[in-house]
């Protein structure tokens, strides 16, 4: 026969076998389906990214004019909160009839119209929206289409002014958008490439662990086939063919989950990340890679499975004794991988590249080591109990299986240390000294608007208890030295919302520092400078820097920190300090008192910078992405776990005739199951050690890389730590009914 | 006549809509070598399953040294198995990630008897069936014939007061399979044990004091065999 006719034996083969042949091969076909749907939705992130990238160029304000004129149009970005969710847009006036349209809209709203994204229209008629409703004085008259928001949970708007004006700091536009897309940050790119990876090995693994499902089916069926005249390499193109035909089946169901999943996975992911289904395309090139290398990959993993076995006609024989493994060319992706990240502890500029070379090779280091750790520890492990005896001695006889799933554990587990590892540091950086509890809980800044009539409008919104005002100045060595260190300045009470003050009485000064800030610009003791506030050329005071001024931090803020803190006659200024911060201490009883005040901001300044303290949007959107990371360890161990069942079951029933001997010479049952436990808890711990070996390692390179202080997330370690051990019991008990029902005497019939 | 070590009452026993005992009643003695035969599907294996507290019977009792079996738990008669029986296979069925030493150690190290004490008696075992130069290997790495010593010494490690052999060298050809037979009926004398011994091969069963031979799930007829 022909090889194509031997691949189509193994195809007629595979969907002829009866009701458990296509059981089985729905099993594959559904396991090869989730692993392609997977890679399917990985393949297409590129393309959401680009397009979701270049809707924001597309929107942003384009081509800019000196001269009010038909087809100009006057826009000023502006941002608010309502509870937890960042509300974006901006307040456009059309100054002529042809003035540019926003994409996503049909036209430009008129004044008191505003259009809205289909999140903040939820957001308006959800339960307690009619505060936000209220915040702009417009009347909605539209939705802005998906063209003009990045994706569809965007929460967005546009709102018409007749009175906005060039002074209100809006850009006088006659087009949108023609821009390239924003860069993305490195950073970022780095975080995307070692977040790909560990997604991708497990998925990977999994999809190799489904094309062996029944493969002892499949084996006997070959030896009858051999019974029958074929020879050893027509049994490897029908197992070929047999492979083929659940792996094409799988890659169709993969198509066809990644459709479904598409519609859904917007919901699953943070606002800024949501793609519209659309958006989901994979890139050519690696869906291309997908169709081909998923069924050619099944067919390999066959193969190779197929050489430790011999199929002969009167049955299955299965070569044991295990091969020795060589070290010296798996040590070869770490070497070259820790040469590549090495010298960017010293120099990490502009060298992306070369760190997510070094990142992906010390990872995959971490898969092909792991087989070598795995068989070197096992070989060294003796002695115990009868258990302990028949589980180590399955690992020594064959640590393959084992090892498949767990390098899934330990390239994913290196990931995520190190990936949480830089998101903890990042945390840890934008949290500083903590706030007491009675700090007032916002603050308004000028930013250099007339502040005239503020305070008055705070004092007078609902659920604003107090506002009290603080001032600001730079101090300069002369008029022309317009490198300006600030210096905040307030009575002793006010500098306290600021830091925490040792001591404090009317004349104290400090210096000022804050976590995860670097103060660029500071001025030694002795040094006499001019207090400057906003007239430039003439100083209020001045002010010689006193020696042993008490350093304080000053609590976390987005808007950065102040070189010193100092009394009004610290700095010797006698009236004329211009206000630029409004501290409000808010009604607890009221949830929506700060939707009041961004309310009245909104009609003062919509430009106008609010800050609720203790939101830390910096270290918000970090804790946000270790969330999330934290979210994908666990998927991610639930998949491998998945992988290790299936890999747990499946050797199981191969020496289902052995276990019903043991238990009929009266083998206990928790002798088997703990035996069972160690052929998994082993392996996992050496991947664990492996992974944490690297991954901490990891981290340390990219925080020393990115210039954080290098420190260990143990709490993570610890966590993840626990998650495996969970799995590994998980996975034992999950294997324990099969265990059982195998110990049944069914299976000791010779007959 | 001596009272029974082992003995079954009427059992019967169905799988689905197939009966495989149909009332099947035996004795066998203390050191008795009782070969069961028959066409294949009579019920043998079924039966021996049964005598040995693997099975439970759907109806019929079994009882030994006076104990009714069929009225333990699973945990019981998993410890009688353990201490008081000893079981060969046609195929051996010897764990494969253990050397034959380790095999044949194994019964003695699941009722609790340490490493170092089950290493004597297993080596001495493997030197009486003539394989001490196996001890060291995997059963992957020996003989049929071997593997098949190899098991009967790990039936016979802990002493076993009845032996159940279950087509014992049906995976043999006739000149080891005789040899294999001899030593298990040797050994098994020379400890006293009862051998109960399912072969339809007519020259294992005349290895045996007795012969049951089964059809239709019920023992018909019995003979002197040897």
């Amino acid at each position: 026969m022909s090889a194509a006719g031997d691949l189509a034996l193994g195809v007629r083969l595979s969907v002829a076998g009866g009701r458990s042949g296509w059981l089985r091969l729905t099993l594959i076909a559904a396991g090869v389906g989730f692993g392609v749907a997977m890679l399917l939705l990985m393949a297409a992130a590129p393309t959401a990214s680009t397009n979701r990238q270049q809707r924001l160029a597309d929107r942003a304000m384009g081509v800019t004019a000196e001269r009010a004129g038909p087809g100009t149009l006057l826009a000023l970005t502006t941002q608010t909160r309502f509870r937890d969710e960042a509300v974006r847009g901006r307040i456009l006036r059309p100054e002529g009839d042809r003035a540019p349209v926003p994409p996503g809209v049909d036209r430009v709203p008129a004044a008191g119209e505003m259009v809205v994204s289909p999140a903040l229209a939820a957001l308006i008629n959800g339960p307690g929206g009619a505060v936000l409703g209220d915040r702009w004085s417009a009347r909605v008259v539209g939705v802005i289409g998906p063209r003009g928001l990045s994706g569809p949970d965007e929460v967005y708007f546009y709102v018409g002014s007749g009175t906005l004006t060039r002074d209100d700091g809006a850009a006088r536009i006659t087009s949108f958008g023609g821009g390239a897309a924003p860069v993305t940050d490195p950073a970022i790119v780095v975080l995307v490439v070692i977040g790909s990876v560990i997604m991708v090995l497990p998925v990977l693994v999994f999809v190799t662990t489904a094309v062996r499902f029944g493969s002892e089916s499949r084996e006997r069926q070959l030896a009858a086939v051999r019974l029958v005249g074929a020879d050893a390499a027509m049994t490897r193109r029908i197992a070929a063919g047999d492979t083929l035909i659940g792996a094409v089946l799988g890659l169709g169901a993969g198509g066809l989950g990644f459709l479904g999943l598409r519609r859904v996975v917007g919901g699953l992911l943070p606002v800024d990340f949501s793609p519209y289904p659309s958006d989901l395309r994979p890139v050519p090139i690696l869906l291309l890679l997908i169709v081909v290398l998923v069924p050619v990959g099944a067919v390999l993993v066959t193969l190779a499975a197929l050489r430790r076995v011999v199929i002969e006609p009167l049955g299955v024989v299965r070569q044991s004794g295990a091969r020795r493994r060589r070290i010296w060319w798996r040590l070869i992706p770490p070497a070259v991988g820790a040469a590549l990240l090495y010298p960017l502890l010293d120099d990490p500029a502009g060298s992306e590249a070369q760190l997510a070379a070094g990142v992906v090779l010390l990872l995959i280091g971490v898969v092909v080591l792991l087989p070598w750790l795995v068989q070197a520890v096992v070989r060294g492990l003796g002695g115990g109990s009868v258990a302990w005896q028949l589980g180590i001695r399955r690992l020594q006889l064959d640590s393959d299986t084992a090892v498949r799933s767990v390098s899934g554990i330990a390239v994913s587990v290196a990931g995520i240390i190190a990936i949480q590892g830089i998101l903890a540091a990042s945390v840890a950086a934008n949290n500083g000294v903590q706030p007491p509890d009675d700090r007032f809980q916002a603050v308004v800044y000028t930013n250099g608007a007339d502040g005239t009539g503020w305070e008055a409008a705070l004092v007078g919104t609902p659920g604003v208890r107090q506002v009290r005002t603080s001032g600001y100045a730079e101090l300069r060595q002369d008029g022309d030295d317009q490198a300006g260190v600030t210096v905040r300045v307030g009575d002793c009470d006010t500098l306290r919302q600021y830091a925490p003050l040792p001591s404090c009485t009317d004349g104290d000064s400090f210096a000022g520092t804050m976590s995860g800030w670097y103060q660029t610009t500071v001025l030694p003791p002795g040094a006499s400078v001019g207090v400057y506030g906003t007239d430039e050329k003439k100083p209020l005071s001045r002010w010689e820097v006193a020696a042993g001024l008490p350093v304080v931090e000053q609590y976390t803020s987005d808007a950065g920190p102040v070189a010193f803190l100092a009394t009004p006659s610290a700095l010797g200024i006698r009236g004329g300090l211009p206000v630029d911060a409004y501290l409000l201490r808010l009604d607890p009883a009221d949830p929506d008192a700060i939707e009041h005040v961004r309310n009245t901001m909104i009609r003062l300044d919509p430009a106008a910078p609010l800050q609720l303290f203790g939101d830390d949007r910096v270290g918000n959107q970090f804790a946000g992405a270790r969330q999330v990371a934290q979210a994908c360890a666990v998927l991610l161990l639930l998949f491998i776990g998945a992988s290790m069942l299936v890999n747990v079951t499946e050797q199981l029933r191969e020496r289902r005739r052995l276990l019903a001997v043991l238990a009929a010479f009266g083998t206990p049952r928790r002798t088997l199951s703990a035996a069972v436990l160690y052929q998994v808890a082993v392996p996992a711990t050496v991947g664990l050690l492996l992974s944490v070996i690297v991954g901490s390692s990891l981290s340390a390179v990219l925080l020393a890389a990115t210039h954080g202080p290098v420190d260990l997330d143990w709490p993570v370690i610890a966590g993840i730590t626990a998650a495996v051990a969970a799995m590994v019991v998980a996975v034992t008990a999950g294997s324990l009914p099969l265990l059982f029902r195998l110990l049944r005497t069914q299976e000791l019939r010779s007959e | 006549m001596s009272p029974p070590l082992l003995a079954a009452e009427d059992l019967s026993k169905s799988f689905g809509v197939t009966r495989a005992l149909n009332g099947a009643s035996l004795r066998v003695s203390p050191g008795e070598v009782l070969a069961l035969t028959g066409p294949s599907g009579s019920g043998k294996s079924t039966l021996l399953h049964c005598l040995s507290g693997i099975l439970a019977p759907d109806s019929g009792r079994v009882r030994y040294d006076g104990r009714e079996l069929t009225t333990l738990t699973d945990r019981e008669r998993s410890a009688l198995r353990r201490r008081e029986f000893g079981f060969v296979f046609q195929f051996g069925q010897l764990v494969p990630e253990l050397t034959c030493q380790e095999n044949v150690e194994l019964p003695l190290r699941l009722s609790g008897v340490r490493r170092a004490g089950a290493r004597g008696p297993a080596a001495e075992l493997l030197a009486r069936l003539g394989v001490s130069e196996v001890a060291g290997k995997r059963p992957g790495q020996v003989s049929g014939g071997q593997g098949q010593r190899v098991a009967v010494a790990r039936a016979l490690v802990t002493g076993p007061r009845v032996i159940f052999a279950d087509e014992p060298t049906g995976a043999l050809d006739s000149r080891n399979g005789e040899q294999v037979m001899g030593l298990l009926v040797a050994a098994a004398r020379e400890r006293g044990s009862a051998v109960v011994l399912v072969t339809h091969e007519t020259r294992i069963a005349a290895f045996a004091d007795r012969e049951a031979v089964f059809r239709d799930g019920a023992a018909v007829e019995r003979q002197g065999a040897r």
